[in-house]
């Protein structure tokens, strides 16, 4: 985990890791969320909607957004303040995704950065964009 | 250019405070606005630094009483732009 003080970032700094979607990441976010639409569950409703397999759960793909600022950027001493997602295109079960995040604003004034984020597959397709505000703690 | 500023300043409180019907005076501070509590602070100053591309400094905020104030220092810094 990295631990970045304020001093040690800049803008344009970033930071990346890459997952592989399983099955299990599918169904243990279906039982979190209580998100039972068969688009994320039944392959073939979700052929009938235009998909090759079911569908990952936005929030799930999000969900590496959480770790992309609490373990890669800045790392311990993050605290989520905000973020506005776009989702571009779906991902699968299967899909090597790489998710990044670059410093764009640093308030000093505020102790804040923002982050611009993205999510891309194996094929380098982008899948999800986000801006993140991020806070950091002194302890 | 005052009064500029004020009227650029009001659709930044109205979204960061969720509420349109929201008029900020020079007088307004977060004593006297609802919602503006710590982190409605940060997102009111992080957004004020983005739209008018100016920055605070550490510090520099924590003496200023409402949002004349702070109005007279962010004159000072566009002007030194």
């Amino acid at each position: 985990m990295n631990a970045f003080r304020w001093a040690e970032l800049h803008e344009q700094q970033s930071e990346h890791f890459d997952i592989e979607l399983t099955d299990e990441h599918l169904d243990a976010f279906r039982v979190m969320s209580g998100d039972a639409n068969p688009l994320h569950e039944d392959a073939s409703f979700a052929h009938g909607a235009g998909h090759r397999d079911r569908v990952a759960f936005g929030m799930l793909t999000s969900s590496f957004y959480s770790r992309l600022v609490g373990v890669h950027l800045p790392g311990r001493f993050a605290v989520l303040h905000g973020i506005d997602i776009d989702f571009t295109a779906p991902a699968f079960v299967g899909d090597r995704l790489r998710v990044s995040g670059e410093i764009v604003f640093l308030s000093e004034a505020t102790r804040r950065l923002e982050l611009r984020a993205r999510i891309h597959n194996q094929d380098d397709k982008l899948l999800s964009k986000a801006k993140i505000r991020v806070g950091l703690h002194e302890q | 250019m005052a009064e500029d500023i004020l009227t650029r300043l009001q659709p930044i409180f109205h979204d960061v405070l969720d509420d349109n019907k929201l008029v900020i005076t020079r007088e307004s501070s977060a004593l006297n606005v609802d919602g503006w509590d710590s982190l409605a602070h940060i997102n009111l100053v992080t957004a004020i630094e983005q739209d008018f591309r100016i920055r605070f400094a550490l510090g520099e905020l924590g003496e200023l009483k409402n949002v004349g104030e702070m109005i007279d220092l962010m004159q000072q810094k566009l002007a030194a732009k």
